[in-house]
């Protein structure tokens, strides 16, 4: 497996080998993620899938270095990151790394561009101006810039979470379920936008759905049933990933 | 599920645990302070009895009749049915002590009669002789004497007569030994010789055998028949002196139950703001209760059910820590209360002690969750299906009615002031005082508002210090107004009445040490160490011809009817005595003439060019005003030693010589002490040793009240805590995703740690200026104009207490900023 990893390490954004996470002790325990080994390529819109407690948010939080693992390591970007102790992981998130959550994604009292900028400014980084204007146009948050969460609507507060994910130009960006709290309309415009980041500004994206609809924007679907890789498809559509969803039993 | 049912009740545990530390401290403190009252009345009545002990009868002097003579007592003594009675009265008889110095000690005679004798003896025995003395334990042991030495007591005219020291004994706490006086018994002829005419105050007596009180205390009444002497049983006697006890226990437990609310207002305070983050917290599952069919008064009562338990444990919690703060307190201030005699702890307590611990405590605290719990009632059923708690709604409404109510209550404390300010002394500290604490009540009202301009006042130096944690943290200090102002405003109000004791005290302290200055122009002051004993003139004489010496300035005392004034040599007016001129000239000051205080002045109707008529114990005279003075230590008007040698043909001696050096002597102290030796009597005052002692008794009288109202500063602190745990439950998914998008733990704690500390400044900082400003406001009161209290603001202390804030905030926050640096981020983001 480490072979695979050291091949492709050029063109690997992401890398998990024999990843394994167990949850509690004894009879009770949980095998979240039994010994899963996948990779995810620079550049490329992935989706991760599979019927709910198939281990898709423990798969992401364990790829983002958000939890510790059991097992197996993790790379990112050429970096082992299953060894790195928290202050580097931290470091790691929020150098290397851009989130949207299902819900809860933005700091109540921060205005919208506080925001979006959150993350540069914990890294003390400077924002890059331009690229920060393409975002809020390309999102169509310019008039939303002074506005406080809750004066948004859910697309817009999603919209706004993607545009802090992609402003620190982050190796990987991890979504979990960013549509799963929109009406499909919203849900359609910030699925448009993570495809377009990847497609037109190069960005690696990895989201975690168990909507096949939300699915299909991707290139690739990694299929997960159980704690195990159960399968791939490139080039997905709602129909094809929805077949494959049958065939898991879900 | 099991997991999140267990952490749930765990988390409410602490929040429930937190605020009941709040009320706990609370009742501590009014049960402490009732106890100690009790502890101090039962102490005092077991002293007191003591003058009463075994008395079946008493004679008193009263209104027209001077005292109890040779006469009287044995006249009691023949009635029929008395088997015993001793008089009761004491001479001043200074001791010397073994530095050769002389110290004002009350002489008893030793009653013949044993079982009346108001004190215990402790060792050796009592005199039996009239060149024999038994002394207090105290007294011997500040005066170092030992039974079987050698005592001198200085008789008239400052002849010193030898005692052996038989034996000490322990006195009852009665009037005398309340005054602190050192005490020592002589035999009757003994103390006789002291004093030949001194009449006994009272004589008391034991009934014979067969009689009863009441039958011999008719019978001595009958027997003083036309003498105005009050008689009365013993039961009467201890009822009286019982009462009088009381009173004084009850001024002092009154003194410290004012302390005592301020706790209880803070930690109410503290109480109605976790309730209402509580309620605040629980909006889902009070509407999912609704959802279910709960109605309003269930849900009301439920969170007053809550409300009540809690009380009611935090009260059994607080009534024990009472019984240790009163132990604390005892010590304290033991010494003081009994005269420096070891303090006996007690903790008597009584059923009203426990009423009061449970009815303060519960009630505080369901009347602190009532205004939440209502809220609770307010709370919709679709509430349950938001997905998140939104306090929001909390936050807009600081409306117009806040404003309005702060305003009126402004404005009626500004009137309260501008009338107490009106008033004289007393009545015009009350008054302004009540004032300062509307005003007081107003900017609690205004909080809310004041939370944001402040914060952002405030968070400019966190930020610029540490980025981005300080940046979140003010946003944080500033999301939630009303529970920012909440929980700031219990530090506020402690910290006010702290800084503004502080300032009061401050302005005393300043304004005593200038008026000494101004009453001490001399290097040196030579008093009396025995009020009722003159220096003698030599010692005047004597000192003027020390080469150490420039000049010196003797002062006498003449007491007329109602009024006294005060004797000065003519050649010390303008140097080192110079009061204020305010019309007239002293240069007129010779004899038989007047300078008269102002104030007196006024009230005798008199002016310079008028006559004063002024009728000694032994002469009179007529003196012409000549000036009108104002100024310390001027009695009520100035006169020479000639006129005052005029008006009192008796008048040997001095009250006090000023002594100014020559400049340049080294050890001017010990130059001026080679002839005071000379004299027991004297002592040395200088300005400074003078304002030194009194410094020290306001520095202590301000540590006292700084540890008082320390307690509702820590109440407040646990409130600070109280709140930061609670946001920190209610923002466990905030800073989860902090934390993911890239903010380390240290930042974290930093961030909580830095919310804390802004809060903590906020109330420090508000309460200061009210203090400072208030302090001002009744110094400003308090000022006559014979006294002018100078306004000094102690920016050392105040530097202190602003400092306390901050480590005090950084140790509030350091729980809660443990535990939200401690949560996973993938465990916060999971939480609901
Ligand atoms: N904190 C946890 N403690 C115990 N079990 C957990 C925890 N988180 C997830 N699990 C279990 O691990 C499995 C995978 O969960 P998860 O990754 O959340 O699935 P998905 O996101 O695909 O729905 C499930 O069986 C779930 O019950
Ligand atoms: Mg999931």
């Amino acid at each position: 497996m480490s072979a695979l990893v050291s091949d492709v390490g050029t063109r690997t954004a992401v890398a998990a080998a024999n990843l394994v996470k167990v949850y509690g002790k004894g009879d009770t325990a949980v095998r979240a993620l039994d010994g899963v080994s996948v990779a995810f390529e620079a550049g490329k819109f992935t989706a991760i899938m599979g019927p709910s407690g198939s281990g898709k948010s423990t798969l992401m939080h364990c790829l983002a270095g958000l939890d510790n693992v059991d097992g197996g390591t993790v790379h990112i970007a050429g970096t082992e990151i299953t060894s790195l102790g928290d202050k580097d992981l931290t470091k790691l998130r929020r150098d290397r790394i851009g989130f949207v959550f299902q819900a809860f994604n933005l700091l109540p009292t921060l205005s919208a561009e506080q925001n979006v900028l959150l993350g540069l400014e914990l890294a003390g980084r400077k924002p890059d101006r331009a690229w920060f204007d393409t975002i809020v146009d390309v999102l169509g948050l310019r008039e939303r810039l002074r506005h406080k969460p809750t004066e948004l609507s859910g697309g817009q507060q999603q919209r706004v979470a993607c545009a802090r994910a992609l402003v620190a130009k982050p190796d990987v960006v991890f979504a979990d379920e960013p549509t799963g709290n929109l009406d499909s309309r919203s849900g359609a415009e910030v699925l448009d936008f993570l495809r377009m980041s990847v497609r037109k500004l190069g960005q690696t994206v990895i989201m975690v759905t168990h909507d096949p609809v939300a699915a299909s924007y991707a290139d690739r679907v990694v299929l997960l049933a159980d704690g195990h890789l159960a399968g791939e498809i490139d080039n997905p559509t709602a129909d094809s990933v929805l077949s494959a969803l049958k065939h898991l039993g879900a | 599920m099991l997991r999140t049912i267990l952490a749930g009740i765990k988390a409410r545990t602490a929040r429930l645990v937190l605020s009941s530390v709040a009320i706990a401290l609370g009742v501590a403190f009014v049960t402490g302070t009732l106890v100690l009252g009790d502890a101090m009345s039962a102490g005092m009545r077991e002293e007191f009895a003591k003058s009463a002990r075994n008395v079946d009868f008493a004679v008193t002097m009263s209104g027209d009749a001077k005292g109890i003579g040779a006469e009287e007592l044995a006249k009691i003594r023949r009635t029929p049915g008395v088997a015993g009675a001793d008089p009761r009265g004491f001479v001043p008889v200074p001791l010397i002590t073994s530095a050769g110095k002389a110290k004002p000690a009350l002489a008893v005679p030793l009653g013949s009669t044993e079982k009346l004798r108001e004190y215990d003896l402790s060792t050796g025995r009592y005199p039996a002789s009239d060149n024999e003395v038994a002394v207090d334990v105290r007294t011997a042991s500040t005066a170092k004497l030992t039974v079987g030495g050698p005592v001198t007591l200085l008789g008239k005219d400052e002849q010193k007569r030898e005692f052996t020291l038989v034996g000490t004994y322990q006195q009852g706490v009665g009037e005398m030994s309340m005054s602190g006086a050192d005490h020592l018994v002589l035999t009757p002829a003994a103390f006789q010789s002291f004093d030949p005419e001194r009449l006994a105050y009272q004589a008391v007596g034991v009934a014979a055998d067969g009689y009863t009180q009441q039958q011999v205390t008719d019978a001595v009444a009958k027997a003083l028949e036309g003498t105005g002497l009050r008689v009365q049983t013993g039961e009467e006697l201890t009822a009286d002196t019982l009462r009088s006890i009381s009173s004084q226990a009850a001024e002092f437990t009154a003194f410290l139950l004012a302390f005592a609310v301020i706790a209880l207002v803070v930690a109410a305070m503290v109480i109605y703001n976790t309730f209402t983050i509580l309620v605040a917290q629980r909006t889902r599952e009070l509407a999912l209760m609704r959802c279910v069919g709960a109605s309003r008064k269930q849900v009301f009562r439920s969170v007053l059910a809550e409300a009540v338990v809690m009380g009611f444990a935090a009260s059994v919690i607080g009534l024990f820590g009472g019984l240790g703060v009163s132990a604390l307190l005892q010590q304290l201030i033991g010494g003081f209360v009994t005269g420096g005699a070891s303090p006996s702890v007690q903790l008597p307590l009584t059923g009203t002690t426990v009423l009061a611990a449970f009815g303060v405590g519960v009630l505080v605290t369901v009347l602190a969750a009532v205004l939440p719990a209502r809220r609770a009632t307010r709370v919709p059923p679709v509430a349950a299906l938001r997905s998140q708690p939104d306090s929001s709604e909390e936050v807009s409404r600081t409306g117009r009615l806040r404003v309005l109510l702060a305003v009126l209550l402004g404005v009626g404390g500004a009137g309260v002031i501008v009338l107490g300010l009106g008033l004289e002394e007393q009545a015009a500290m009350m008054v302004t005082g009540a004032g300062t604490m509307i005003v007081l009540a107003a900017v609690l009202v205004l909080g809310p508002l004041l939370v944001g301009p402040v914060n952002r006042a405030l968070g400019v130096v966190p930020r610029a210090l540490f980025g981005v944690p300080a940046k979140l943290a003010s946003a944080n200090a500033g999301r939630n107004p009303k529970r920012t102002a909440a929980t700031t405003a219990a530090l506020m109000i402690g910290v006010t009445i702290v800084a503004m004791v502080t300032v009061v005290a401050n302005s005393a302290k300043e304004t005593a040490n200038a008026q000494i200055d101004e009453r001490m122009p001399a290097d040196y002051t030579v008093t009396s160490s025995v009020p009722s004993r003159l220096l003698p003139a030599e010692l005047a004489t004597q000192l003027a011809a020390s080469p150490a010496v420039e000049r010196v300035a003797p002062t006498a005392e003449v007491v007329g009817e109602g009024a006294y004034f005060v004797a000065v040599a003519q050649d010390s007016l303008g140097n080192l005595f110079r009061p204020k001129v305010e019309s007239g000239s002293l240069a007129d000051l010779k004899a038989g003439t007047i300078a008269v205080r102002s104030d007196y002045a006024k009230a005798e109707g008199l002016t310079v060019g008028s006559t004063k008529a002024v009728k000694t114990e032994n002469g009179s005279g007529d003196l012409k005003v000549v000036a009108i003075v104002t100024g310390q230590r001027l009695g009520d008007g100035v006169v020479t030693l000639e006129t005052a040698k005029a008006l009192n043909p008796e008048l040997a001696g001095y009250d006090s010589i000023m002594v100014k050096l020559k400049p340049g002597v080294a050890d001017s102290r010990a130059a001026v002490e080679q002839v005071t030796d000379t004299s027991p009597l004297a002592v040395l005052d200088s300005a400074a040793e003078t304002k030194e002692q009194l410094n020290k008794q306001l520095d202590q009288v301000l540590a006292f009240v700084w540890a008082m109202i320390g307690l509702a500063v820590v109440i407040a602190l646990f409130g600070i805590a109280n709140t930061l745990t609670l946001s920190v439950l209610e923002r466990t998914r905030e800073s989860a995703l902090l934390r993911a998008l890239g903010l380390t733990r240290g930042q974290l704690r930093l961030m909580l740690v830095v919310e804390s500390v802004l809060m903590a400044v906020m109330g420090a900082a508000i309460g200061l200026v009210l203090g400072v400003g208030f302090g001002w406001v009744i110094t400003t009161a308090v000022s006559t104009d014979a006294v002018a209290v100078v306004l000094t603001v102690p920016f050392g202390q105040i530097a202190a207490m602003l400092g306390a804030a901050v480590v005090a905030a950084v140790l509030a926050a350091a729980l809660p900023a443990r535990r939200a640096a401690r949560t996973s981020v993938v465990a916060g983001m999971a939480e609901a």
